[in-house]
């Protein structure tokens, strides 16, 4: 059993014309940006380089023209993220809306939800987050206890959720919880959207450990939220969220959260680079390019209709550990003053703190690790 | 992708299958008959008429099933001849890379030399071999070239390049055998009343096992394509420094899960794990393409660094397209 056979990608139409159009767009907004926002990329915001990609066509791209899409192939999309995530480019607003919670209304939403939310999504400007994890329910997700009681005026919804990303910026969460009173497990879940003004929804903040306020607890107290805001079927919101994971997972954000700090090791060292760290950015080179073409691969094949699972967990399992390992390699390997103003010094200083997090946001090692034992038969 | 690769793939299947387990003296010949060796001979000079793909294909064969006959040195001896239009001898041809013990020396009846701006072909008698062995048991000779070659071609041909390509090939094999072993091994092994792959120690070892087998698999067949594009130079460095990583993190989880009987003569996971620690010394250690590399990259700058590995990809989409 070859266990990666390599998929090609072929993406339609003029490739570098559209890598042109991005570094483009990249070079007309990046003196707004500080090293910092770039530095994180696909976390990082500015709302009006959002709405420029929106206005360029690059938001949506593989939706319908109905809702504000523009009918491109999902292959031609992943050009446009690996280049924003390459450049360095603050695309975090949209990010959630764009990759997962758009693809899941078109999949499993009503006309009514696709209506309210594609436009202003392929627009850039409205956002969504992600209701998953609980206090009590993190990787053991099918613990979820947040709960919707159904009633005549509408849903009734009682619980928290915390670690939501970019919750304080967005409109909506698509939100896991539980809709079946008594129920366990991965039964009687349902996802409702829930426009974040509900009164009786409140978002709070978390600072995290490199002082940033990029995720929020969200509570809900006795939130009454519209029956249409049921996403697809009651009780089959564990197949949904599994769906809407193998989005989450499968992209090139999952290996290129730290390329900004390999861009910056190049560039200080120069041309000519002593013979260790010469080995440095070799060693970097090629984990990041076979991770290039894993991911390319596994793109492929879900633009094919497959479901590579495994495949993407494999991506973002060593994707995450080579994104990860980068600053620590690099600061074993150069001398940098971490309070320097230099590219590299800030860089290098800002990915040590935010690193950890690489392997926590969109499952863990360990969870990764159990989907591909489960797919090799071991489980 | 070439025609004949189904079938090609059908027969080296089944004959290196047959051959497993066998020393070189029988198995050289039936490889030999086969036909082999002219694999990437064009059709028009009576070879295969193949490509890079079906090269990759052969040779992770060969590496699944830890073929003792040489494979890749005949296919690249033949394939540097072929380039440089000199006649090639009967009988068995292997390389020889610049700084590169010449494996399977001792047997050959020609040994084709590539380096220092020049593809030459040595005939018995115009070198001698001192024999050496591979961690693999296998012919690894040194060889002094003492006389001049039948036939010398001005050639930039890139010998190292070629053969680590190769070994990648055959190490993407050799990884799902060993691979594939340590899978039957723990779902028949009881410890503790439990097949050992009950235990989740063991599972994510495998899977980070499985995760370094996909990413060698998945950068040789990106070199290939690259390869049958043309310039390849990129894609190979860092396939062979991938490939060395990946033996250096999955070599120790398999024999970690077999426990001693992996550690015996008899048991077949030394036939693939002491072969994978020789490649990963040969046509270039990870330092040495790790350098390579990473001064070409310093070169480009860093954000030429991502301009080029796009483009590499993309002219290879408009080639295809
Ligand atoms: C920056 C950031 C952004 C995030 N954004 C969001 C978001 O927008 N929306 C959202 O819903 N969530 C978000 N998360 C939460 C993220 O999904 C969880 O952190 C993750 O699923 C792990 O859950 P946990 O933190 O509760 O850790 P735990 O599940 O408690 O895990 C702690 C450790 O125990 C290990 N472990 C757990 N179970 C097992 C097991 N069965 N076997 C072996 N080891 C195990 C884990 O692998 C981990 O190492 C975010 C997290 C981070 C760090």
């Amino acid at each position: 059993m070859q266990i990666f056979p390599l998929h090609p990608f072929t993406p339609p139409g003029d490739v570098p014309a559209l890598r042109q159009q991005v570094r483009d767009l990249i070079t007309a907004h990046e003196p707004r940006w500080t090293i910092e926002q770039r530095a994180d990329t696909w976390f990082g915001n500015d709302a009006e380089f959002s709405r420029a990609l929106g206005t360029a066509g690059l938001l949506g791209m593989t939706w319908p023209k109905q809702y504000g899409g523009h009918e491109r192939s999902m292959l031609e999309r992943y050009i446009v993220l690996e280049e924003l995530l390459a450049g360095g480019a603050p695309a975090g607003l949209h990010w959630i809306a764009d990759r997962q919670t758009g693809p899941l209304l078109l999949r499993y939403g009503t006309e009514e939800q696709r209506e309210k939310y594609l436009p202003g999504m392929a627009r850039g400007e409205t956002y969504a987050c992600i209701g998953l994890s609980e206090p009590n329910s993190g990787s053991d997700l099918a613990s979820v206890r947040t709960f919707a009681r159904k009633t005549l005026e509408g849903w009734r919804v009682n619980g928290q959720k915390v670690w939501t990303s970019g919750a304080h910026h967005c409109h909506a969460a698509l939100t896991l919880l539980r809709t079946e009173e008594g129920s366990e497990r991965q039964q009687g879940l349902s996802q409702l959207m829930i426009d974040l003004d509900t009164p009786g929804v409140t978002v709070r903040p978390i600072i995290d450990m490199a002082g940033r306020h990029h995720f929020n607890e969200i509570f809900f107290d006795d939130a009454l939220v519209p029956l249409g805001a049921l996403v697809g079927t009651e009780g089959q919101g564990w197949k949904q969220v599994t769906a809407e994971l193998a989005l989450e997972r499968s992209g090139p954000e999952r290996y290129l959260s730290s390329h900004l700090l390999l861009i910056a090791l190049i560039d200080a060292v120069g041309p000519e680079p002593a013979p260790d760290v010469a080995q440095l950015i070799g060693r970097l080179t090629a984990e990041m390019w076979t991770l290039r073409q894993m991911s390319l691969s596994t793109a492929a094949k879900l633009a094919a209709g497959e479901d590579p699972v495994v495949e993407a967990a494999i991506v973002k399992d060593l994707g995450n550990a080579y994104e990860q390992a980068l600053p620590r390699l690099v600061q074993a390997a150069v001398e940098v003053d971490l309070a320097g103003p230099s590219d590299l010094s800030r860089l290098l200083a800002w990915f040590l703190l935010t690193s950890p997090s690489f392997s926590l946001r969109g499952g863990t090692p360990e969870v990764l690790r159990g989907i591909i034992a489960k797919g090799l038969g071991l489980r | 992708m070439s025609e004949n690769r189904t079938l090609l793939v059908e027969m080296a299947e089944g004959l290196f299958a047959d051959l497993s387990g066998a020393e070189f003296a029988s198995a050289w010949p039936r490889v030999a008959e086969a036909g082999f060796a002219s694999l990437l001979v064009p059709a028009d000079a009576g070879g295969f008429g193949g490509d890079w793909g079906d090269v990759l294909a052969v040779l992770r064969l060969a590496g699944l099933n830890a073929l003792a006959a040489p494979l890749a040195e005949p296919i690249l001896a033949h394939h540097l001849l072929a380039q440089a239009g000199i006649a090639a001898p009967e009988g068995l041809l292997t390389i020889a890379a610049p700084g590169q013990r010449v494996p399977f020396a001792r047997h050959a009846d020609g040994i084709v030399r590539a380096g220092d701006g020049a593809v030459a072909l040595y005939l018995p008698g115009s070198y001698s071999v001192t024999q050496g062995t591979s961690p693999a048991g296998e012919p690894w000779d040194a060889v002094d070239f003492t006389g001049e070659p039948v036939a010398s071609v001005a050639s930039d041909i890139d010998l190292l390049a070629l053969g680590a390509f190769a070994r990648v090939a055959q190490a993407s094999g050799a990884l799902e055998a060993a691979f594939t072993l340590s899978i039957d091994h723990v779902n028949t092994r009881v410890q503790f009343g439990r097949a050992l792959a009950k235990f989740q120690a063991v599972q994510q070892a495998l899977a980070e096992f499985s995760e370094e087998a996909a990413a060698v698999d998945a950068s040789a067949a990106a070199c290939a394509a690259a390869l049958d594009h043309g310039d390849a130079g990129f894609e190979i460095a860092a396939a062979k420094l991938r490939t060395g990583i990946a033996i250096d993190r999955s070599v120790p989880i398999a024999h970690r899960v077999h426990g001693a009987i992996g550690f015996t003569i008899e048991y077949a996971l030394n036939h693939h794990t002491r072969r994978l620690m020789g490649w990963r010394s040969e046509f270039g250690s990870d330092s040495f393409w790790a350098e390579r590399l990473g001064r070409a990259v310093a070169k480009l700058g860093g954000k030429g660094l991502w301009h080029e590995v796009a483009a590499r990809t993309d002219r290879q989409v408009a080639a295809s397209g």
